[in-house]
C-alpha cells in the first residue's frame, strides 16, 4: 500500500492496485462519522460496439445496456440487494453516466459488512429472462419521467445536435424500443467484458482506518477467481469536426423558451495531466466569458435575456467534449445572438488579462477546497479524474500554474461557427402561431 | 454541539467549533410569520439584497470581490417550514489556512455585515430599477414550477387539500403579491425584519469561539425585539376537503399519482418518532412496502414513496405511472397501508427502518449545512437534542406502535396529473 501526502490541503491518500488489477483508494477524513464507498466500472452508455470477452468479432448492443446492467445488478436469486444494505443501515445507490457505472453505499456504522455487500453484489451477476423482462416496466417508467422534463431533454437535444455518429448523442436509459430488445445473454455479454476488476476502481473515503480496510478488501478479493486481465476493444466511428445539425426545436408544455447554444470541442484526445490542465483552462475562460462577474452576463441579466435558470458548462471525456451555454428565456433570439457576439469578439481579440486570471484561479481554487469537505465529491470525481489519468488532488497546483496564454490557447478548442448549435424548447402553445 | 449564548432578546447565538471542514460557515436565520404577502416580499428581499450594496453598488463588483475572497459562497435563501417564514443569509469561504493569503474570514464578516446593514439604497429606498428586475426573477422562479411536473402535480395537491394554509402558501409568495410590492413596501418590509424577526445566527467551523462571540456583538449590533413564545404541542386540526378525488390534466407522458392523508401525529406530537417509522417502513425507503410491492413486484413504477410532513401532520404518497393505471396503482397503495393497519408488520422491517433513520441522522451531521438544520429544527422542543436520545426513542418502538399508527393515517385526496384526456384514449 502506498501512502501520498497533500501538504497543502491536508490529506493523505492511500492506493494499492491489487493482484487481479482492481484499483482501491482510501482516503480517511477526519471528524466524520459516515464513509462512503463506491466501486466503479470504466463502462457507459457509450461503449456500445465492442469485441466481447474471449471472442474476436465486434458486436454492437441495444442502447441503454449499461443502465439496464446497472439496475440489474441490484436483484439477485435471494431477493433485492436494498434489503441488506437496510439491514446495517446504509444507503444504497447506483448511477449510469456516458463513461462510467457508479455502485456506492453511505454507512454511519458496519462499515465491513456493508462494504462486502457491496463487492460482492456487484461481482455476482444473476440475470434471468423473468428478471429481465420485469425490469421492461420500471425502466419505461423511467425513460417517460425524463420525457416529460423540459430540461433533460433541452440538455440531450444540444448533445445530439452535436454529434453525428458518436454514441454520446444516444440518451443513457435508451427507448422503451430499444430497452425492449435487451436479453439476460446480451447483460451478460457486457458483464463479462467490462466488470473485470482491471477495468474497476474503488473508492473509500470518510471514517475509515486504511490499513485495516486495504486488508479486507484484499482478502475479499484474493478468495475469488477471475480471468487474466486482457484489453478491452472498444470502437468508435469516425466523428467530424462541425455540427451534426446546426439548429433544432421542440414543442413541450413549457411556460417560457429555454435554449441552448452548443459548443462541440476540437481537442477530445489528451488524457492525464494535460487533459487537466486543458480542462481547466476552458472552464477558467467560460467563467472570465460567461460567469457572474462578467460584462456578458451584466447585460444579459439587465435586459432580461436570462434569469436565475442560467447555466454554462463544459464536459470533457476521451473521444467527445462540449460547451453549453443557456437559460429559460423569452428572447430566445437575443440571447442566441448576444452568446454569438460574445464568442466572436473573444475570437477576435482575446480580451482578458493576469487580473483576470487571478480573479477566477481564486474562485476555482476555494470551489476545490469547498469540496474537499465533500465525500460525495471527492469519491466521484477522484474516480473519473483517474479512469482518464488525472489525479484530483492536482487540480490545485496545476490551476496555480496557470497562464493567460494556457487560457486562449486551450479555448481554441470549442472556437469555430462550425461547431456551434442552438438547441430550442418552446412552448407549446406558441406551436400553432409560429 | 453547539454553544447558544442569547445575545439580545430574540437574538441568538450558536458556535461549533470544529476541524471537521476546511471552511466556516455562517448562517442569518430570520424567522416571520408566513403569509403569501411576507413571503413574496421576503422572497424579492433576499434577491435585491444579493444584488448590490453601498460598498458594492453592481453586481459584478459584487461578485468580483466574492471571486477574489476564494469563491466564498454567499447567498440569502427565501423558505418555510410549519407555519413560519426564513429568510437565510448564507456563507462559506475557505479557512485561512488553506490560502496563500490571510484576512479573508474578517473579509468575509464584514461582508455579511455591509449585505445585511449597508443595502443599495437612493433616497430612503431601494432602487427602483433593481426592484423591479428581481421582482421579475421572483415571478419567472414561481412561474417555472409549471415546467417541473411533479413539484406542480404535489402542489395542486397541497392546495387542494389545505387552501388558504401555511401548508400550501410557497417560499417565494404569489405571481400576484410579488407584482404589489413597490420600493417603499420592500424597505418597509426589510426594516421589519431587521428590526422585529426573530434571529438566530450560526457558526461552525475552524474558529475560536470567544473571539467570534466579540466580533459578532461587536459588527452585528441587533436591537432587542419581542418574540412570540413557544407553544409546546398544539394538537393539529384537520378540515375536510371538498372532494376526495381530482384529476386533472396537461400535456404530458408520464401520470403524477399524488395521495394526500391526514394524522393527528405532528412535529411535537409525542408519537413523532412512531410516525417517522410508520412512514419509513409504508414508503421511505428502498425496502419500504411500496417499493417492494409497487415498483418490484409490479414494475408499475419507477419512483413510489411517501413522505411526513411533521409539521401539518399530513403524509403523502408520489409515483410515477402509466396514465392507464391510475386505478390499479390507488388500490396496491391502499392495499400497503391497509396491511400496516392489520398489523402486518415483521421485524425486519422495523429493525432496517430503525437502522436507516439512525444512519440518515448521523449522516446528515457530516455537513455544515446539516448540523445547522437539525440544530435549528430540534431546538424548538423541550429536551437538548442528542443523537443517542433519538436512537432511544426508535429503538423502543414495537410493531403494535406501528399499527396504532398506520390506523391514525387516513386517506384524504387521490390527485391525478396526467396527459389530456383526448390522447389518452
Amino acid at each position: 500500500m502506498k501512502e501520498l501526502h497533500f501538504k497543502q490541503l491536508d490529506e493523505k491518500l492511500f492506493h494499492e492496485k491489487l493482484d487481479n488489477g482492481l484499483e482501491v483508494y482510501i482516503l480517511p477524513k477526519k471528524g466524520f462519522s459516515k464513509t462512503f464507498v463506491t466501486f466503479t466500472t470504466k463502462y457507459g452508455s457509450i461503449d456500445r460496439t465492442f469485441v466481447p470477452h474471449g471472442e474476436t468479432a465486434e458486436v454492437t448492443v441495444p442502447d441503454g445496456i449499461a443502465h439496464f446492467l446497472e439496475h440489474k445488478m441490484f436483484e439477485k436469486e435471494d431477493g433485492d440487494v436494498f434489503q441488506k444494505f437496510s439491514v446495517y443501515g446504509a444507503s444504497a445507490n447506483a448511477f449510469t453516466s456516458f463513461t462510467r457505472t457508479a455502485y456506492l453505499f453511505s454507512a454511519t456504522d458496519n462499515l465491513y459488512e456493508n462494504t462486502e455487500t457491496l463487492i460482492n453484489f456487484v461481482q455476482e451477476p444473476y440475470f434471468t429472462k423473468e428478471t429481465v423482462e420485469k425490469e421492461k416496466g420500471i425502466i419505461g417508467q423511467e425513460i417517460t419521467m425524463y420525457d416529460d422534463q423540459p430540461d433533460w431533454r433541452l440538455y440531450f437535444g444540444t448533445i445530439e445536435n452535436m454529434y453525428k455518429e458518436h454514441p454520446v448523442k444516444i440518451d443513457i436509459a435508451g427507448t422503451i424500443e430499444s430497452i425492449d430488445q435487451i436479453t439476460a445473454e446480451h447483460l451478460y455479454t457486457c458483464y463479462e467484458t467490462f466488470y473485470h476488476p482491471s477495468n474497476m476502481l474503488m473508492f473509500v473515503v470518510g471514517a475509515v482506518n486504511p490499513e485495516e480496510m486495504m486488508n479486507y478488501i484484499r482478502e475479499n478479493q484474493q478468495k475469488k477467481e477471475f480471468h487474466e486481465p486482457t484489453p478491452i476493444k472498444r470502437s468508435f466511428q469516425e466523428e467530424p469536426l462541425e455540427v451534426a445539425k446546426s439548429e433544432n426545436k421542440l414543442y413541450m408544455d413549457v411556460q417560457k423558451p429555454k435554449v441552448y447554444l452548443g459548443l462541440k470541442a476540437k481537442e477530445t484526445s489528451l488524457q492525464g495531466e494535460k487533459m487537466l490542465k486543458h480542462e481547466l483552462a476552458i472552464q477558467l475562460s467560460l467563467e472570465l466569458i460567461f460567469g457572474r462577474s462578467s460584462d456578458f452576463y451584466v447585460q444579459a441579466y439587465e435586459s432580461g435575456w436570462i434569469d436565475e435558470s442560467y447555466v454554462f458548462d463544459f464536459t470533457l471525456e476521451k473521444g467527445f467534449g462540449f460547451a453549453i451555454i443557456g437559460s429559460d428565456t423569452s428572447m430566445p433570439n437575443e440571447l442566441v445572438e448576444a452568446v454569438k457576439k460574445e464568442l466572436k469578439k473573444v475570437e477576435e481579440k482575446w480580451p482578458f488579462g493576469q487580473a483576470d486570471l487571478d480573479r477566477v484561479r481564486k474562485k476555482k481554487i476555494g470551489y476545490f477546497l469547498r469540496a474537499l469537505n465533500s465525500v460525495e465529491f471527492i469519491a466521484n470525481q477522484f474516480t473519473r479524474y483517474a479512469f482518464n489519468d488525472m489525479n484530483l488532488f492536482e487540480a490545485v497546483p496545476v490551476l496555480e500554474q496557470m497562464s493567460v496564454a494556457d487560457l486562449q490557447e486551450s479555448f481554441t478548442s470549442i472556437q469555430g461557427e462550425k461547431q456551434q448549435t442552438v438547441f430550442s424548447i418552446l412552448p407549446k402553445k406558441d406551436q400553432a402561431t409560429s | 454541539m453547539f454553544q447558544s449564548i442569547d445575545l439580545n432578546q430574540g437574538i441568538r447565538l450558536h458556535i461549533r467549533s470544529t476541524d471537521q471542514f476546511k471552511t466556516i460557515n455562517f448562517a442569518f436565520k430570520f424567522k416571520q410569520e408566513l403569509s403569501n404577502q411576507s413571503a413574496s416580499e421576503r422572497a424579492v428581499l433576499s434577491n435585491v439584497l444579493l444584488h448590490s450594496n453601498e460598498q458594492f453598488p453592481s453586481n459584478p463588483a459584487f461578485r468580483s470581490h466574492l471571486d477574489e475572497l476564494y469563491g466564498t459562497i454567499m447567498y440569502l435563501d427565501s423558505s418555510k417550514k410549519g407555519s413560519s417564514h426564513y429568510v437565510t443569509l448564507l456563507a462559506e469561504s475557505v479557512n485561512d489556512q488553506y490560502l496563500s493569503s490571510n484576512g479573508v474570514l474578517d473579509q468575509v464578516m464584514d461582508l455579511l455585515q455591509t449585505v445585511l446593514f449597508r443595502p443599495n439604497v437612493e433616497q430612503g429606498s431601494f432602487k427602483e430599477s433593481i426592484v423591479n428586475r428581481e421582482k421579475d426573477s421572483v415571478i419567472q422562479r414561481i412561474e417555472s414550477l409549471y415546467d417541473d411536473k411533479t413539484r406542480y402535480a404535489q402542489q395542486r395537491l397541497v392546495e387542494l387539500m389545505r387552501p388558504n394554509h401555511p401548508a400550501s402558501i410557497g417560499a417565494n409568495g404569489t405571481i400576484e403579491d410579488v407584482k404589489a410590492i413597490t420600493s417603499e413596501s420592500l424597505f418597509a418590509a426589510y426594516n421589519k425584519m431587521l428590526n422585529e424577526d426573530e434571529l438566530d445566527i450560526y457558526i461552525v467551523g475552524d474558529v475560536n469561539v470567544e473571539e467570534m462571540i466579540a466580533k459578532i456583538k461587536q459588527a452585528f449590533a441587533f436591537a432587542a425585539r419581542n418574540v412570540k413564545k413557544q407553544d409546546s404541542h398544539q394538537d393539529v386540526e384537520h378540515p375536510s376537503v371538498e372532494k376526495n378525488e381530482v384529476n386533472e390534466f396537461q400535456d404530458m407522458k408520464q401520470g403524477k399519482l399524488h395521495i394526500g392523508y391526514v394524522t393527528p401525529v405532528t412535529f411535537t406530537h409525542p408519537d413523532f418518532p412512531k410516525m417517522q417509522i410508520t412512514n419509513g417502513i409504508f414508503g421511505g425507503y428502498p425496502h419500504a412496502k411500496l417499493f417492494l410491492n409497487v415498483r418490484e413486484k409490479e414494475s408499475m413504477a419507477y419512483y413510489v414513496s411517501s413522505s411526513f410532513s411533521s409539521s401539518y401532520g399530513l403524509v403523502f404518497v408520489f409515483a410515477g405511472i402509466d396514465a392507464s393505471k391510475q386505478e390499479k396503482a390507488v388500490r396496491l397503495i391502499d392495499e400497503q397501508l391497509a396491511a400496516m393497519q392489520k398489523g402486518e408488520i415483521s421485524q425486519n422491517e422495523l429493525e432496517q427502518t430503525v437502522a436507516m433513520l439512525k444512519n440518515q441522522l448521523k449522516e446528515a451531521l457530516d455537513s455544515a449545512r446539516g448540523q445547522i438544520e437539525i440544530f435549528d429544527q430540534y431546538k424548538d422542543l423541550d429536551e437538548a437534542f442528542s443523537i443517542e436520545a433519538w436512537y432511544e426513542k426508535w429503538s423502543s418502538v414495537t410493531k403494535d406502535d406501528i399499527q396504532e399508527m398506520a390506523k391514525s393515517i387516513e386517506k384524504q385526496l387521490v390527485y391525478f396529473l396526467s396527459g389530456k384526456e383526448e390522447l389518452s384514449q
